[in-house]
Parts: structure tokens; sequence; C-alpha cells
């Protein structure tokens, strides 16, 4: 299988990873451990991805890990096809840790936010890491697997 | 209503009487001012705001729109409810002056509509917090359905005997309950302002000792479901 630019530079200075694959439209996809995340984004940062597209997280598989991905792009005056690249950190369920970007990114922000606030991944150095979207009182991480919906009065089936 | 055809002012009626009961003229003239609260959450209240407009133009039934709870004698649930939304509702519904009606609007203000199954989050039914006179079924209904849902509403005033009403509201009282949900000490570390140029005077005054203490107290984040 070939490999992209960053595959191969991450090769030449020996930082693990693995190459995920490409996409439909052959954008690559990077795992990268959550240890390096913060050097590698920095990195990437100052190669020219100036723009992340979108911040995302999900939970893998029941009994899984969960995952982080973000989508770079490379923008530039007078540039039809923008370099992309798609990174993905896993971490562990019992201690979901995982540096944030948004001191490289400031978008990064609301969905760092809405990511714990949704599976619970908690983003190391971020300034207000808070629920966004769930009352600030609730219990649980609503989109893991292992989720198990509250029987509250409000919640029950209309009759 | 057309002056013309206006029968009291006709001039060979100008001496004739009206009988009615004073509860009849209150209910008459409740239900020719309904004043509806400016309630909206998604995608309902595109529809209810077409209302507005002057293409369905509901201020001929007496109905203008009010931003304020205090004001208002109706409430239509244009949207969804989530249970971050559902204290906000109850406590607007408890501002609102008595007599006050609500119009359930919307499939997912009836039973939760689309989100009834497999959400963590939305309350289904919003007559499960506060008492409902009208379900308005449609996602989103037309405004000529919410034309026709005030017309019942206003079918049901005129039929209200004002101690019934009294009698009703006070037995049915909106839904409260504790959820024994603890409130969490904000994560919030202020970590904001430190790449700031700008310092506000207060935070110039602390320390830098008092600084670093405080912010090793920041609890850890409860990471565990």
């Amino acid at each position: 299988m070939q490999q992209g630019w960053l595959s191969n530079w991450l090769v030449k200075h020996e930082v693990v990873h693995r190459s995920l694959g490409f996409d439909h439209r052959g954008i690559e996809t990077l795992q990268i451990k959550a240890g390096d995340w913060d050097s590698i984004a920095v990195i990437l940062y100052v190669y020219g991805y100036n723009y992340l597209r979108s911040q995302c997280a999900y939970d893998v598989a029941p009994g899984g890990s969960l995952a982080s991905v973000y989508h770079l792009t490379r923008i530039q005056y007078g540039i039809d096809n923008p370099e992309e690249v798609c990174i993905k950190v896993f971490a562990q369920k019992d201690n979901p840790r995982i540096p944030s970007v948004f001191w490289i990114w400031r978008s990064a922000d609301f969905q760092e936010r809405e990511s714990y606030d949704m599976v619970g991944i908690s983003y190391d150095n971020h300034p207000r890491l808070k629920r966004i979207l769930m009352p600030e009182s609730w219990i649980g991480w609503p989109l893991r697997k292992d989720y198990i919906t509250p029987n509250f009065y409000e919640i029950q089936d209309a009759h | 209503m057309n002056l013309i055809e206006f029968p009291l002012l006709d001039q060979t009626s100008s001496n004739s009487v009206i009988s009615t009961t004073p509860n009849d003229l209150s209910n008459w003239s409740r239900l020719s001012s309904l004043w509806p609260l400016l309630y909206g959450t998604s995608c309902c209240f595109i529809e209810f705001a077409s209302l507005i407009g002057s293409r369905f133009d509901f201020d001929r039934y007496g109905l203008v729109p009010r931003s304020s709870p205090r004001q208002a004698d109706l409430i239509l649930t244009a949207g969804t409810v989530t249970m971050k939304m559902a204290p906000s509702l109850v406590r607007l519904y408890e501002q609102m002056p008595e007599p006050k009606y609500v119009i359930a609007m919307g499939a997912c203000t009836i039973t939760g509509g689309m989100f009834s199954t497999d959400s963590y989050s939305t309350v289904r039914g919003v007559d499960k917090l506060i008492p409902v006179d009208v379900y308005l079924p449609g996602c989103p209904p037309k405004p000529e359905a919410v034309i026709d849902a005030l017309t019942k509403l206003r079918k049901k005033i005129s039929r209200e005997i004002v101690e019934d009403r009294t009698l009703s509201q006070n037995k049915n009282r909106c839904f409260t309950t504790s959820h024994k949900l603890y409130v969490r000490r904000s994560t919030h570390t202020g970590t904001y302002e430190q790449e700031l140029l700008y310092q506000s005077p207060s935070t110039l005054d602390i320390s830098s000792e008092t600084f670093f203490k405080s912010k090793s107290s920041v609890p850890s984040y409860k990471l565990v479901n």
C-alpha cells in the first residue's frame, strides 16, 4: 500500500503511528497515539495545516476504545485542491485522556467540549472543559455504547 | 370585524338590549384577546412565525405575540422540549398570569415525535410538564392547522365556567419532580485570560502564589460513567 507524505515523514523520524488507509477521495487517515498527539499536532500546524475542518468523537465498539477524529486542511491562496489529512486518536474507556488541540486550532473549543459531553473524552489542557449540550448536572456520557438511559418520568413513553 | 357589518352600530338597532351573563362576557372578551407567548425551540416555530405575517395574519383573532410571559395568556410549545429546556418551560409557564392556556404544537411536544424512540434527553410529550389544553398534531403543523387549534381553544374558552377553571387550576398543577442529580462543580479554570495582554484589576491583585494554589485545587474530572 502506498504511503502518504505525513506517514513517510513520521517513519523517517521514528514516530509510532499507523496508517488506516485512504478514504474514497484518497485522503490519508492516520492513527496516532494519544501521548504523541500533542507534538504531532504542532508539527502539522507548522507544516501548514492551518484549518481544523472538523473534530468529532465516537465510541468504536462495545467494550472497545473511544476515538477522537480530526480533519485537517491546508488552506492557501490560489489552490484548488488543498492538502487534507485525517487523524484518529484512540483512548481507553477507563481513562480517556487526549491532549487538547485548542491552543493550536482555536476552533476546537466547542467541538472538544461536545466530544467531552457526549462520549466523555477528557481533553487535557482545554481551558473550560464542561458540558455544552447536556445539563451540567447530567450523569454519564450519552453517546457511549454502554450508556443506559435513566428512567426519568419525562423520558418514559407517552401514553 | 368589519365596521359596516357590525349590527350594534346599525342606526335602527341602536336602542336594542343585549342580554348575556358576566361569565359569557368574560369568556368572550378573554377568547378575543388571546396573547400568545413567543416560544419556539425548533422548526415548529417557523410555521408559527408565518402566522404572525400578513398571509395568515393571526392578529385578526386578537392574538398579539408577547415576548414576556407576564403578559401572555397562551403558550404554543413550538418545538422539541429537551430535559435541559424543561425547567425553563415550566418556569415560563409558572410566570404566566392566570388564566393560561397551552397548545402542544407538533408531534415532538405531544409524544416526543421522531425523538420518542432511543433518545436520552427528549421529554416525551410536554403534558408531562405542564397541563395541555389542545393537542395540535403535525410535523410541523401547517399554519392553517394552528388556526384550527386556536378555533378549538376559543370554543373551549367560550364554554368555560370561571369556578371550574379555578378549581382545575388548583388541582392540575404542573409536574415537578426531583431527579436526585447532583450539581457538579464547574470545571471552568479561567485559563482563557492567561494569554490576553489585558488583565482585569481583580486578577492582578491576586499574588501568584495563591493563583497557583487555586489552580492545583481544581478537581480532576470524573471520567467513569
